[in-house]
């Protein structure tokens, strides 16, 4: 307490001199309505810039949830973005059902490879978030593979770049098909297999899932064609697709259900 | 009561009334008023309290303020340049005689002058940033402080030479 009433003694010349201080400004706003409404105006920019501090300290803390809530967004845009690249093929059952067969999850990616010859990826949603085998997994601008196995908490995925996976695909302007299997070497160069040469086909020319498998709906975009070869001996083009993405460098993908799966399956094996 | 705080209090009374009936009707090429009343805190005695001048400042500018329908720019500026005021004599005169028996008293003369000089011009130009408070005004400030300075300067110097010669 002393020392408190000592500093307050030493220190009496300036704190007088800002006690006065504050009079006098009040004293000056009270008479003047110019000086008033300058301080106000100072005022408000020293708390707006306060809370412009602020603010930016509590997004940053914030930021995680915010990821969140953004996926969960996202995760409904895709799903309403695949939905209408449906009518494209499901025409008629859209509009007499109104429905489409497709739910989409998101999901983080923790391992991820592109060295092997088969590669496999890991996601880190199972069956306790209804991830199934057999299910597709896609990405903002791609497919990324087929969900292999699932556990409690994760789900391993045959990756798009193994060598025995092959994909439907679909060229968007010409609506000719094939099926897109890696190369082995770069992770973003495939080849595109089974396209009739009768189809006109240019360079450049987008491709996007064929929606003929259960797996993934039509007009997810893939790649474009990087290289194009019209071998007539055999009928069919050789093709060379360069991916949108770098599947070896994705960090988070959508799993997609198809809530039909089992009826197709049941009717394919009937076919068998 | 003694001598010193009697005289202390007239020559506070008479530069008020100085200030506010005579010097503030100047208007000198239609704005210029020269500020006589910062000679009482000049002439105030160094080696005095310092708290007990603090208010003697705020109180000299609160009453210009009040008789003169100003907002309340002569209380900040006084009391600013009355809180400076060692800062300033250290700077005029150096650090060695940080108390001087008296300011008249004192005969260096150049010292004296430049001490005028910083005490004024600090004064004023407290003053006119209190009265525009703009940065777009920056240059009224500086031109408004800088002339009306000269003025109060010119008739400042003059008196406080002869107050001390008198002596």
């Amino acid at each position: 307490m002393q020392r408190i009433i000592n500093a307050l003694v030493q220190y009496r010349n300036p704190i007088i001199y800002i006690l006065l201080m504050v009079f006098s400004i009040l004293f000056l706003s009270s008479r003047s309505s110019f000086h008033k409404n300058k301080l106000e105006h100072l005022g408000f920019y020293i708390s707006s810039s306060l809370y412009d501090f602020s603010s930016s300290i509590n997004q940053y803390f914030n930021l995680k949830e915010i990821n969140e809530i953004l996926l969960k967004e996202n995760t409904r845009l895709k799903s309403l973005n695949l939905k209408v690249n449906a009518p494209f093929l499901y025409n008629k059952y859209l509009v007499s059902h109104k429905r489409f067969p497709f739910l989409v999850k998101d999901a983080n990616v923790i391992k991820n490879s592109h060295l092997n010859q088969r590669n496999y990826i890991i996601i880190d949603k199972g069956s306790e978030n209804g991830v199934k085998t057999e299910m597709g997994v896609i990405t903002t601008n791609g497919v990324l593979g087929i969900v292999k196995s699932v556990s409690r908490k994760y789900a391993s995925v045959i990756s798009i770049l193994h060598k025995d996976l092959k994909i439907n695909v679909r060229l968007k302007n010409s609506a000719a098909f094939g099926s897109l299997v890696w190369k082995g070497k770069n992770p973003r160069e495939f080849a595109i297999e089974d396209v009739v040469s009768s189809s006109k086909l240019n360079l450049g020319d987008t491709i996007v899932t064929g929606g003929m498998s259960s797996y993934f709906p039509y007009g997810i975009p893939l790649g474009k064609i990087s290289k194009l070869e019209n071998d007539n001996n055999t009928g069919y083009y050789t093709l060379t697709a360069e991916l949108f993405e770098n599947p070896s460098q994705i960090y988070l993908g959508y799993v997609i259900e198809n809530k039909f799966k089992d009826e197709i399956e049941f009717l394919n094996k009937d076919l068998k | 009561m003694n001598s010193i705080t009697i005289k202390t209090f007239s020559s506070f009374i008479i530069f008020l009334l100085l200030q506010v009936f005579i010097f503030n009707q100047v208007n000198l090429f239609g704005y210029i008023n020269p500020m006589i009343y910062v000679l009482f805190l000049i002439n105030y005695r160094f080696d005095r309290n310092h708290t007990f001048f603090l208010f003697l400042g705020f109180f000299i500018g609160f009453f210009i303020d009040l008789m003169s329908q100003t907002g309340g720019a002569h209380t900040i500026a006084s009391l600013t340049v009355s809180f400076l005021r060692p800062l300033l004599i250290r700077n005029a005169f150096g650090v060695i005689s940080e108390l001087p028996k008296s300011f008249k008293n004192d005969p260096r003369k150049l010292n004296r002058i430049l001490f005028l000089f910083l005490f004024i011009l600090t004064h004023h130009l407290t003053y006119f940033i209190v009265i525009y408070f703009s940065w777009d005004a920056f240059l009224l400030i500086i031109s408004g402080a800088l002339i009306t300075s000269f003025f109060s300067i010119i008739l400042v110097l003059p008196i406080s030479f002869m107050s001390k010669t008198s002596k």
